[in-house]
């Protein structure tokens, strides 16, 4: 019976999000992945003013049968640089997520509730301490970063030359992109002290 | 819970205009129409079994689910339409939604000498004393218990009678020195 509550809900609330106007601004997007009304699958348009701007992000939304007893499992399926979203796994720290969730939120609320988390982090409760500390310390060298994954992740505008010149040159040392983009990105985008780290 | 006025099943297919009215009653959990519909102090509309579960999810935490004011089982009251008659007794279904609550009204003025539900109330202002003198009744001070004095005077326990003996040795101590003063 639960599971039952569980996907009549989300028929529901898939109605209301299509319907709804920020999808027609394009900031959030809800589908199905299969027809179970289990897992779906979300987007969000990085908000406005925001080193996310332009960028689309994608998440992976899993309906617990308790649902909306408890709160859907989300997580981030594109890679983002923010304090309180794991640049590694995606995993999100919210507090609407956890203990803070509520019956009457939706998808719609939960999208919502995240493009607003996107615009303002809060480094004192981090999800990925890397990038918690970066923002604390160097908030330019910050938006520097995350503008440069929402480009090489999300596809938002064009990404720094300085930034892309960088990897490059990892790269040609026989470094993966990834590594070369997380390591320059942990180490303040400092080409000499990521080249120890990664050869050490 | 049929609290609308046009006739006929909840949803019926016609319009997009009846669906966004009904809305009004949708219980804010299962986004369906409200069944079995309790509401919140805060004012939320729920169905009983939407929010019984959420409370038993959370016992230690009750918030209301939309605005998280703080919530329990006793303070949300039931919503009886019209034609709710027409649906299963809520009572048959589990679990049960609580019933509603009813306050009498606060009885004014003087409990009537006693022949009221109420037990007497020892008050010694001269009025109500030689009342008490004559039917030698005092109760010991049991407010809310409904009772007949008449029947109640055979019935009385040992420490009912001796706190009445009591309150007469006082009453008439009290009678004497108001005539002597």
């Amino acid at each position: 019976m639960a599971a039952n509550i569980a996907a009549q809900r989300i028929k529901r609330e898939f109605k209301e999000v299509i319907r709804s106007e920020e999808v027609a601004k394009c900031a959030i997007k809800v589908e199905l992945v299969g027809d179970s009304y289990t897992e779906l699958r979300g987007e969000i348009g990085g908000p406005p003013d925001t080193p996310y701007e332009g960028g689309v992000f994608t998440l992976d939304i899993k309906i617990p049968d308790t649902y909306p007893f408890n709160p859907p499992k989300v997580r981030f399926v594109s890679k983002i640089w923010h304090p309180n979203i794991s640049s590694v796994t995606g995993a999100i720290c919210l507090d609407i997520l956890q203990d803070q969730w509520a019956a009457a939120m939706t998808l719609r609320t939960v999208l919502l509730s995240l493009q607003a988390l996107m615009a303002s982090p809060e480094p004192d409760d981090p999800q990925d301490a890397v990038v918690a500390k970066q923002y604390k310390e160097n908030l330019a060298i910050f938006e520097r970063t995350a503008r440069f994954w929402t480009s090489t992740y999300a596809g938002g505008p064009p990404a720094d030359d300085d930034c892309s010149r960088k990897i490059s040159r990892l790269m040609d040392m026989g470094v993966d992109r990834e590594t070369a983009c997380v390591a320059l990105s942990t180490y303040n985008w400092d080409l000499e002290r990521s080249t120890e780290q990664i050869f050490s | 819970m049929e609290t609308k006025n046009a006739p006929g099943p909840s949803r019926s297919p016609k319009d997009s205009e009846e669906k966004d009215e009904n809305t009004m009653y949708e219980c804010n959990i299962c986004l369906d129409t409200a069944k079995d519909a309790v509401v919140s102090m805060c004012g939320h509309l729920f169905c009983w079994p939407c929010l019984h579960q959420w409370l038993e999810t959370r016992p230690m935490k009750q918030l209301c689910p939309v605005c998280k004011a703080a919530i329990s089982k006793d303070k949300v009251i039931p919503l009886y339409g019209r034609g709710s008659k027409q649906q299963e007794d809520p009572r048959n279904k589990v679990p049960p939604r609580p019933a509603g609550q009813r306050t009498e009204p606060e009885h004014t003025g003087f409990p009537g000498f006693g022949f009221g539900d109420n037990g007497f109330h020892m008050s010694f202002g001269i009025g109500a004393f030689p009342f008490g003198f004559i039917a030698s009744t005092f109760n010991g001070g049991h407010e809310q218990r409904p009772h007949n004095m008449f029947q109640e005077r055979g019935a009385t326990n040992p420490e009912e009678e001796f706190l009445s003996k009591l309150f007469l040795y006082v009453a008439i101590v009290i009678f004497l020195w108001l005539l002597i003063a």
